[in-house]
């Protein structure tokens, strides 16, 4: 058997292929619904560990799919009276413009500190390749920060400059405790001591390119966002 | 805030042009992968990752990066689905959809290649999901590489290596079940 014999003998069993087109009608109704899901996220609690894409969300398999996605698939999220132990500074009372990325809301109180929530990568999805500054530019979240506490599920970070993404005052990282173990270990997140964390889709990035502080990983986030 | 609002009629004109072609792709790579329930879901979910990440859709490759995204879309609903111990077997092969209209092939989509089916269940899902990229939805290596985040060159071994073992696995099967039909070295 050759390639082309093995690609019609797998053709003929392509399980789409019986697929009917979807209703037009239904088709124009998923994008109109998906393009008013605000790109800066309204829900203010997002449902406390299953805020990263690959942490478990409670209406996940619910009927209201894009309710759980604007909880999960979040980049930055304002949260409301979110732990104001952290470094108030009275600057933060702005309310981010809404610049079309992902970031605060109209949902937030003007009062509050702005808070960054990121989740844990799965475990299984670690693959490393060398960090460089490319793939490291593409992360929607990257900055430099003390981490200020240390706990099962979540790590509390004072961000002190902001490569990527919106601003705020604090960044929590969430993840289930197995998950948390993981990334702990692999970042190795300490309380009181400096990291460099970026972010894509919600998730910190392992690998390397989340880190302590060091002259080399600031000099990789400095070239991967200049300016 | 009139700027903001063309940029956001900007942005939704883009989406608008590019969505309705990624919207059928997707629900056929889908159906492939998953149960028509979740592929539904992990459809709107993929199509909303499209919709905040409008920027970072590359031009020339769109459906490609779209297919990434829904991986990972997919991947994240069988992650949560098994931690809830639901639909464990169900979503991790590539058994037909559901709800799909009988076609011509059979009424319940299984088209009597059985031991293809079979081989395929065999891989590696590394191996299974080159298989059915190249196969199903066709692409090249280097689209794939965009898909699964790997080199086009690293594609092209393993998509080579994986046709050499679904090829060598019907084999053994024809062998071992001492088939008659098997095309292997006939000429008709």
């Amino acid at each position: 058997m050759n390639d082309d014999e093995l690609q019609q003998r797998l053709r003929a069993i392509d399980p789409a292929s019986d697929l009917t087109p979807a209703d037009p009608a239904r088709v124009a109704r998923l994008l109109e619904d998906t393009m008013n899901t605000d790109l800066t996220d309204t829900s203010t609690e997002s449902t406390g560990p299953g805020t990263g894409p690959g942490a478990p969300g409670r209406t996940a398999r619910r009927r209201g799919p894009l309710t759980w996605v604007v909880a999960a698939a979040a980049v930055l999220i304002a949260g409301v009276g979110v732990f104001s132990l952290l470094g108030n500074d009275p600057e933060s009372d702005d309310v981010p413009s809404a610049t079309g990325s992902s970031s605060a809301s109209e949902g937030a109180t003007t009062t509050s500190p702005t808070v960054t929530e990121l989740g844990a990568p799965a475990a299984a999805n670690a693959k490393c390749m060398v960090p460089n500054a490319e793939l490291l530019s593409t992360a929607q979240v990257a900055f430099s920060g003390t981490v200020a506490s240390v706990a099962a599920d979540r790590v509390t970070i004072v961000p002190d400059r902001f490569y990527a993404g919106e601003p705020t005052d604090s960044v929590e990282v969430e993840a289930p405790p197995e998950l948390m173990t993981a990334l702990v270990g692999a970042v190795s997140f300490e309380e009181g001591q400096r990291y460099l964390v970026s972010a894509n889709d919600g998730q910190v990035t392992v690998c390397g390119f989340s880190g302590p502080f060091s002259p080399d990983l600031e000099a990789l986030y400095v070239e991967a966002f200049p300016g | 805030m009139a700027n903001d609002d063309s940029r956001a009629t900007e942005r939704r004109a883009r989406f608008e042009a590019l969505a309705p072609e990624l919207v059928e792709p997707l629900r056929r790579f889908l159906a492939r992968r998953t149960d028509a329930a979740t592929a539904e879901d992990v459809l709107s979910e993929t199509l909303l990752v499209c919709w905040r990440r409008l920027d970072d859709v590359p031009a020339d490759a769109a459906l490609p990066w779209a297919y990434g995204v829904a991986r990972h879309c997919l991947a994240n609903a069988q992650r949560s689905a098994r931690r809830q111990g639901r639909l464990a077997a169900k979503v991790a092969t590539v058994d037909p959809p559901a709800e799909t209209s009988p076609g011509p092939g059979g009424p319940d989509g299984h088209d009597g290649d059985d031991r293809l089916h079979a081989a395929l269940v065999r891989l590696t899902d590394t191996e299974a999901e080159l298989i059915r990229l190249w196969a199903w939805e066709q692409l090249t290596p280097s689209e794939i590489a965009g898909v699964m985040d790997l080199t086009p060159n690293a594609v092209s071994i393993r998509l080579h290596r994986a046709r050499e073992k679904l090829k060598e696995i019907m084999r053994k099967d024809a062998t071992a079940s001492g088939h008659e039909e098997s095309t292997e070295g006939r000429t008709p």
